[in-house]
């Protein structure tokens, strides 16, 4: 971002344009296996993975009933998903997906904070890549929730709610079946990864405008132009506290979104 | 230029699309959030079921707006 906004020529163009807005998300490859190039983004989500590992793993390696910090941690958030997600939402039978709520619960939020880590700087979240797949598995887990509940019956409840009239057959049967089997799971990835991109996109701006209106073209500083960087700057630090805000709650969104999925598929008369 | 002038014309249709998208979401999710905010007020006690919900609400609404931020990069 820095290098394209510094190789444009201000004063003789007229429209300054970046060269795409993938140079915020692409990084080049380091290294390569075949023909797979291994970049910085892969480095980071195994980094991520292997953090929500150790915070569990330090957290509950001595249990005590005192507990220490990092253990309570720990169980505060163990509650949120348990209590707060699973078991309110799901209801009976909610117990056996506390695992897998938790752990993308955790691995979301990780991934999206790494958005505001000082040195990171970069949401792995915000590649569409992480967030469909995380959505591919909720939607498998709950189609395979509902034909283990429910059998074969179990489609065409999905697509006909029970006690609808002939006539109207067709065209709920429609808009079912779209809502149910293809918005689902699009909207459940476009939402964490639009919210992610978003939020990145409008930091990096907001940061390196103030850093450009300052430091121009290797003059520095640029008289009467400090105030409007420093403008800019504060506004991206203000943005930087709602960035936080932000991630928090997709990783909760999407939490309880696959809960609310989940629990449609288990219990079909609500 | 032609063309760099062609493509700052379509990006601009893209940025009016994009903000008509942003309309309805911003009407719902303001409906939402002052409903929920009423309901707490008048019901403290469940309050905790209410924040639950209209997160609920809020996500689906806003998804709209998301989805017009999306298409106005693939263009």
């Amino acid at each position: 971002m820095i290098v394209a906004a510094e190789s444009c020529d201000i004063i003789n163009g007229i429209v300054c344009t970046p060269t795409s807005v993938n140079e915020l998300f692409v990084f080049k490859p380091i290294f390569y296996i075949g023909e797979m190039g291994i970049s910085r983004t892969h480095f980071l989500i195994i980094f991520a993975a292997l953090l929500v590992v150790a915070f569990l793993f330090f957290g509950l390696r001595k249990k005590s009933v005192i507990p220490s910090r990092i253990q309570s941690m720990v169980e505060s958030l163990v509650t949120l998903v348990r209590e707060d997600i699973a078991m309110s939402v799901i209801g009976k039978g909610g117990e056996a997906y506390v695992p897998y709520l938790l752990s993308i619960f955790l691995f979301i939020l990780v991934g999206n904070l790494f958005e505001v880590t000082p040195l990171i700087n970069f949401p792995i979240t915000s590649r569409i890549a992480i967030p469909l797949l995380l959505s591919l598995i909720t939607y498998v887990l709950f189609l395979v929730a509902g034909i283990r509940k429910q059998g074969k019956e179990y489609f065409t409840h999905l697509i006909w709610p029970p006690g609808l009239p002939v006539a109207l057959k067709p065209l709920v049967g429609l808009i079912e079946f779209a809502s149910t089997l293809i918005v689902r799971p699009v909207s459940l990835a476009v939402r964490l990864f639009a919210n992610l991109v978003a939020g990145h996109l409008m930091l990096s701006l907001l940061l390196v405008s103030g850093y450009f209106f300052i430091y121009q073209n290797g003059v520095w500083p640029v008289p009467g132009k400090i105030p409007i960087g420093v403008a800019w700057y504060v506004f991206g630090l203000a943005i930087y506290g709602f960035e936080i805000v932000v991630s928090v709650l997709q990783a909760y969104i999407f939490t309880l979104l696959s809960a609310v999925y989940i629990q449609t598929s288990l219990h079909p008369e609500h | 230029m032609e063309e760099l002038a062609a493509e700052v014309v379509v990006k601009g249709y893209a940025l009016i699309g994009y903000g008509a998208a942003a309309i309805g979401p911003g009407v719902g999710i303001g409906i939402i959030v002052g409903n929920a905010v009423q309901a707490m007020a008048r019901q403290p006690e469940a309050a905790g079921m209410v924040r639950t919900t209209m997160f609920l609400g809020i996500a689906f609404t806003e998804a709209l707006a998301l989805i017009g931020f999306v298409l106005f990069f693939l263009v």
